[in-house]
């Protein structure tokens, strides 16, 4: 079978070579323009008047296109609030697009977009998450509450209680292929757009309405992204719209790429917050109640901090069962980048807040935060060690009245204490601290548990399209995209799983608007899982009316028929599937079909917070060790293990490669990666010279992965989990471990923010010190 | 970028003659000059590129001094010194990263004298002279401030004589994201006494900490810096660190350097 | 315009160019070879790396007038015919890459670092390393490439771990 195996990459040897075509690469017809953004220069302001003359007077400039220029406002927003292409009579942050250059390259509508003397009357811009609390500055009408129980009661009745607060830095994405779009008109007014980006449909609809033409006329192809994680789930909007105006406009194809500064400078980032906490518990350091105030900065737009936000409070529960819970949200409006989606999606922001509040009351109670968290987890699964008889009637829900029926943590953890040796360690670690002064150590088990579906349940299905030509080669489509995840390989092995033949007989083919329609984005994990089943559908499909067709031949019943080998077995032969293929076209039986698939289940009423928003969860468990140095603050990671569960995976290489991957971008979320906006809302860190993103160099000494072998309790594709996103969260044992790094040098709790850089910790170590 | 004229002299006296125009510039490795162009903070009409001149090139050991040629990128400089002077072997060998290394010169990074460059550090705390086409400047003359250095116009750093050290370290606490020095500190012992020269710290520049400097002379160790410090007064301060914390890695990386020394 | 004469791939290349195009400019935009990326226009990301007689250097803070005269290796002359190099083959086999944009310039690194040092630990992996970042795999995957790459052992990693019934 060709699940499960551990293949490369699809386009790996197009990698290794160089051959594999990014936007940027793609050979344009003679003639193409290139475009750029001039962009807003103050945070807030009402823009009076900009004189463009010396941007349309610029060397090789063709057109220049502000909102004025317009027949109607052309909105680039993934969400109902809308949002424009180019700022009208207002600026709302530093790098707001303002106006559109045509040229005829590049570096020319670079060079004339910088030309524009503006005349804005400035405003006062709200920047920080208490500025906007302050002024009431919001997206609806107020804060989200999800309630369970009575947490007021719960924290006054209890034994103990704490208050904290954590900052929680955003992030940038730094995919490192940035935004680009082509966009080449066609005969009669149609448009086809080429995108780096995981919404094609998006792309689709949102050209089609900037055009005035029906979906119908426009057509989006994306083959891949070099990286998305999330940050090309809505930020290429602008950019194609920008080629797609500028091609009906000039008649000639329109490219546009965003040079990495305007990159970082004019898109969205994950969400930052500000979570405070108020917790009550015991003796033992188990829960009675928490108290969450989660604050969300989401910059000028809404794009999509709705539903961000809406995880962010839907993992504040993470792994633990929380008897009393009131989770209270508020999505703050600033004039800063429109905050998008990031791997996670509010989910690890949200995680990290609970995090810190059993780390908190651990250090209060004196025991090892793994005790604490392991007595705080979900009740076990029935019938696995550890759980009582008598309360196994009863499944545990969540704050938003989920059941939690698959938790497999207890097991998970247990195996991980074990296996990287964590009772020993810390000890060791206890030992090396009372022994050296200058530098310290620190560990931490974290766990995760992640919910997968989108929450916004529509978006819940997916489409394939799938052909097997007469010499029974197959052509494959379906509507995830591939960034890199290696999707596309996945659902490929699930394709020639389903027809038992060699991967190599799978054409795989760039995401198209034109052959499968109203896809949602590859996002929330889900592209496996969605798409996987799909295309299964759809080769099903053509399966059975191949198995009808040699049953009939062979007079046995289709229920016998076996594709195997690149045989089909029937009626005690092996058929070459080639020629069982070629024999059904002469007998005209039709081998082409679309699948199509939703998730089951799923029921979620956001407003409320109750229902059943996730089809299962995901979990995962990691120990990071990791040493400080309290002369400097600086610290590194010596030694990671992580036990992650994708139920029974479709490909374990590719599994263990997002896991790394996801821990070293969530690490370097929570240490390095420092996101720094000056007093009048500028971005200051705008270039990878200013913004440290994980090296080489940074990864764990001895990185340990090693995956769960537990099959899928719900019936996904071959019983397979969503891998994306769930790893990233892993990242936060690092931050528990320089935690308990800082705690080792005195008293007090360290209070640790995030991102916890080298000049954080020292400060806090001298705070713990004291 | 703007565009621009080129030049490619094969000898000094060409290259002096082109640079005395004064929209002409030097050309060294371009790491750091192409970034900034393409950033349009500097345009000239004139590149004169320095890296075919035979007499700029090379390591070269005359006694107790090394002699470098001001065209000579880093990774020669790393390979080349190492059996000579290895605490200067090293700070090459740790400036930027491999791609950087292959095309950055000495002569460059003097001349640009960035407050968080390593090679100033190196030069003053070896009581360095850098040789032009028309004179020699001791290297408490040459760094005159954030960028600044006593070169006039068009001068060209033909060659830098570092004095060989007895034994000597640099220690460097990266900014992370660009592995500049966020402080570095280049400690050399010579038979008349220690130097300590700081890089990335102060905002005038690098400057040498004289009175780790006395201390270190009667005692070379890292015991002998306890209880000194030097001011946050005029240190950097921006989004990578406070002048608090900068001053405060002064003396933990002099202490490192000591140590790495002995 | 500079008049320039190359190699480029071991094949002669002539081209007038301006000044100030970049060597990077010079391979995508007028010889069309895509394979050498551009990820961070600021210098720092290793995306663009191609061989200089010989060196590794960023085609981006490179004038393509500088390398007038010079052999210019890029990821298309890695291969021989259908063949890949042993470091294309193992970054490909051994998984060290997911998206493949950081991966032309990983190799080329990769190269410089191997003619200079065949049998590299971890750590001088790693080190070498500093001026090529992923935003994908962690590296992990890439420094076993690597590894494999040179003829060394590669570690083991354990697949998976069996649940309890």
């Amino acid at each position: 079978m060709t699940v499960a195996k551990p293949l490369p990459h699809d386009s790996a040897a197009l990698h290794v070579t160089g051959q594999a075509r990014y936007v940027d690469d793609l050979p344009l017809p003679e003639g193409a323009v290139h475009l750029a953004f001039g962009t807003a220069p103050v945070a807030h302001g009402r823009l009076r008047s900009i004189d463009l003359t010396k941007v349309r007077a610029a060397d090789g400039v063709l057109a220049v296109i502000t909102a004025a220029d317009l027949d109607h406002e052309i909105d680039v927003s993934p969400s109902p609030s809308p949002e424009p292409l180019l700022a009208g009579d207002t600026v709302q942050y530093v790098g707001q697009p303002v106006f559109l250059v045509i040229a005829e390259s590049h570096l020319l509508a670079r060079r004339a977009a910088a030309l524009a003397d503006y005349d804005i009357e400035e405003l006062p811009a709200i920047l920080s998450i208490e500025e906007a609390m302050e002024a009431g500055s919001r997206f609806e009408e107020g804060p989200r509450i999800y309630t369970r129980g009575d947490a007021a009661e719960a924290i006054t009745t209890a034994p103990h209680s704490l208050t904290g607060s954590i900052e929680i830095g955003g992030q940038e994405h730094f995919y490192l292929e940035g935004q680009a779009a082509a966009a080449l008109p066609q005969e009669a007014g149609d448009m086809l757009v080429y995108s780096s980006s995981q919404h094609p449909t998006e792309i689709q609809h949102k050209v089609a309405h900037a055009l005035h033409l029906p979906m119908h006329a426009v057509r989006c192809e994306v083959r891949r992204m070099g990286g998305g994680f999330g940050g090309k789930e809505s930020q290429g909007n602008s950019l194609a719209i920008a080629c797609a105006l500028a091609a009906r406009l000039t008649g000639r194809p329109a490219t546009m790429r965003y040079d990495r500064d305007d990159d970082m400078t004019i898109t969205g980032k994950r969400h930052d917050f500000r979570i405070d906490y108020r917790v009550g518990f015991n003796g033992e350091g188990r829960i009675a109640g928490i108290e969450f105030l989660q604050l969300c900065r989401c910059g000028w737009s809404m794009d999509l901090s709705l539903p961000v936000a809406d995880r962010a409070m839907l993992h504040a529960d993470n792994a633990y069962f929380i008897p009393n819970m009131r989770v209270e949200s508020h999505r703050l409006k600033t004039n800063t980048q429109s905050a998008t989606a990031f791997r996670g999606f509010g989910g690890p922001q949200g995680m990290v807040g609970i995090e810190r509040v059993l780390d908190h009351v651990a250090h209060a109670v004196r025991r090892d935060p793994l005790d604490v968290r392991r007595a705080n987890y979900y009740r076990p699964l029935a019938g696995a060690s550890g759980g009582d008889i008598s309360e196994q009637a009863k499944t545990q829900t969540t704050h938003y009245h989920m059941p939690v029926e698959d938790f497999i943590l207890h097991e998970m953890t247990e195996r991980l204490v074990e296996t990287s040796d964590y009772r020993a360690r810390r000890a060791a670690v206890a030992e090396w601290n009372a022994r050296n002064d200058v530098l310290k150590k620190g560990i931490a088990l974290t766990p995760v548990k992640f919910g997968i579906s989108f929450t916004l349940t529509h978006l819940n299905q997916a489409g394939a399209l799938v052909h097997v030509y007469q010499d029974g080669s197959i052509h494959m489509n379906h509507g995830g995209t591939e960034m890199g995840q290696g999707l596309f390989q996945k659902v490929a092995q699930v394709a020639a799983s389903r027809f038992g033949i060699g991967i190599e007989r799978v054409k795989i083919t760039a995401t198209d608007t034109g052959k499968v329609p109203n896809t949602s984005a590859t996002a929330a994990s889900s592209g496996s899982d969605l798409n996987g089943m799909a295309v299964q559908a759809a080769c099903d499909t053509i399966r059975e009316r191949l198995a009808v067709f040699v049953a009939e031949r062979a007079q046995a019943r289709p229920e016998e028929v076996r594709f195997e080998g690149g045989k089909v077995l029937v009626g005690g032969e092996a058929l070459s599937f080639d020629e069982v293929v070629r024999d059904a076209y002469m007998a005209r039986v039709s081998l082409s079909s679309t699948g199509f698939y939703a998730t089951p289940k799923i029921v979620w009423d956001r407003i409320k917070g109750e229902g059943r928003p996730f089809f299962y969860f995901a979990y995962g468990v990691a120990v990071t060790e990791v040493a400080i140095d309290t002369l400097t603050g600086e610290n590194r990671i010596l030694r990671t293990d992580i036990l992650h569960d994708c139920g029974a995976s479709l490909n374990p290489a590719l599994d263990i490669g997002q896991i790394e991957g996801g821990y070293v971008q969530g690490a370097g979320w929570l240490t390095t990666e420092e996101l720094v906006w000056d007093g009048k809302g500028r971005l200051r860190t705008h270039a990878p010279s200013t913004y440290k993103i994980p090296a080489c160099s940074d990864r764990p000494d001895i990185l340990n992965v090693a995956l769960w072998d537990g099959a899928n309790r719900e019936e996904t594709v071959y019983r397979s989990k969503a891998v994306g996103e769930p790893p990233l969260m892993l990242g936060i044992s690092a931050l528990m471990a320089l935690s308990d790094a800082v705690a080792s040098c005195g008293k007090a709790y360290p209070d640790l923010d995030a991102p916890a850089t080298a000049e954080q910790v020292l400060r806090a170590v001298e705070r713990v010190c004291t | 970028m703007y565009d621009f004229n080129v030049a490619r002299p094969g000898s000094i006296d060409e290259a002096v003659k082109l640079l005395s125009d004064e929209d002409a510039q030097a050309l060294g490795g371009g790491q750091t000059l192409i970034p900034t162009m393409k950033q349009r903070l500097a345009a000239p009409e004139l590149l004169v590129s320095l890296t075919n001149i035979p007499e700029m090139q090379g390591v070269c050991r005359d006694g107790d001094t090394l002699s470098i040629g001001g065209a000579t990128p880093h990774a020669v400089v790393a390979r080349d010194a190492a059996a000579h002077f290895p605490g200067l072997a090293a700070l090459a060998g740790q400036i930027g990263d491999p791609a950087v290394r292959n095309r950055g010169t000495l002569g460059g990074s003097l001349a640009n004298n960035d407050p968080s460059a390593c090679y100033p550090a190196a030069a003053l705390g070896t009581g360095a002279t850098i040789v032009t086409n028309t004179r020699r400047i001791a290297s408490e003359d040459f760094f005159q401030g954030m960028f600044d250095t006593a070169l006039d116009e068009g001068e060209i750093i033909v060659s830098v004589d570092f004095p060989i050290a007895e034994v000597s370290a640099y220690a460097k606490f990266a900014q992370p994201a660009s592995r500049f020095a966020l402080v570095g500190a280049f400690v050399a012992r010579y038979a008349d006494g220690v130097r300590v020269a700081i890089t990335g710290a102060s905002e005038t520049g690098v400057f040498r900490w004289t009175e780790a400097e006395e201390a270190l002379s009667q005692d070379f160790s890292h015991e002998a810096l306890d209880g000194l410090s030097v001011d946050s007064d005029g240190m950097i301060g921006d989004i990578h660190g406070a002048p608090t914390y900068r001053a405060h890695l002064v003396s933990v990386m002099t202490r490192r350097a000591v140590a790495a020394a002995i | 315009m500079e008049s320039l004469s190359l190699t480029v791939n071991g094949k002669p290349v002539s081209a007038e160019v301006e000044g100030r195009t970049l060597l990077v400019q010079l391979l995508r935009e007028t010889l069309g070879m895509t394979g050498t990326h551009v990820g961070c226009d600021t210098s720092q990301c290793g995306a663009c790396l191609v061989h200089v007689n010989g060196d590794v250097v960023k085609a981006c803070t490179m004038f393509a007038f500088e390398a007038d005269g010079a052999e210019v290796t890029t990821i298309e002359g890695m291969a021989d015919g259908d063949d890949l190099h042993p470091i294309q083959e193992a970054f490909r086999t051994h998984h060290g890459l997911q998206c493949g944009f950081c991966t032309p310039g990983m190799i080329m690194s990769a190269a410089a670092l191997l003619k200079e040092n065949p049998k590299p630990t971890e750590a001088e992996i790693r080190h070498h390393l500093e001026g090529n970042i992923c935003r994908c795999t962690g590296y992990h995957n890439i420094v076993r490439a690597i590894l494999a790459a040179s003829g060394q052992p590669v570690p083991e990693r354990t697949a998976t771990a069996t649940a309890d019934a």
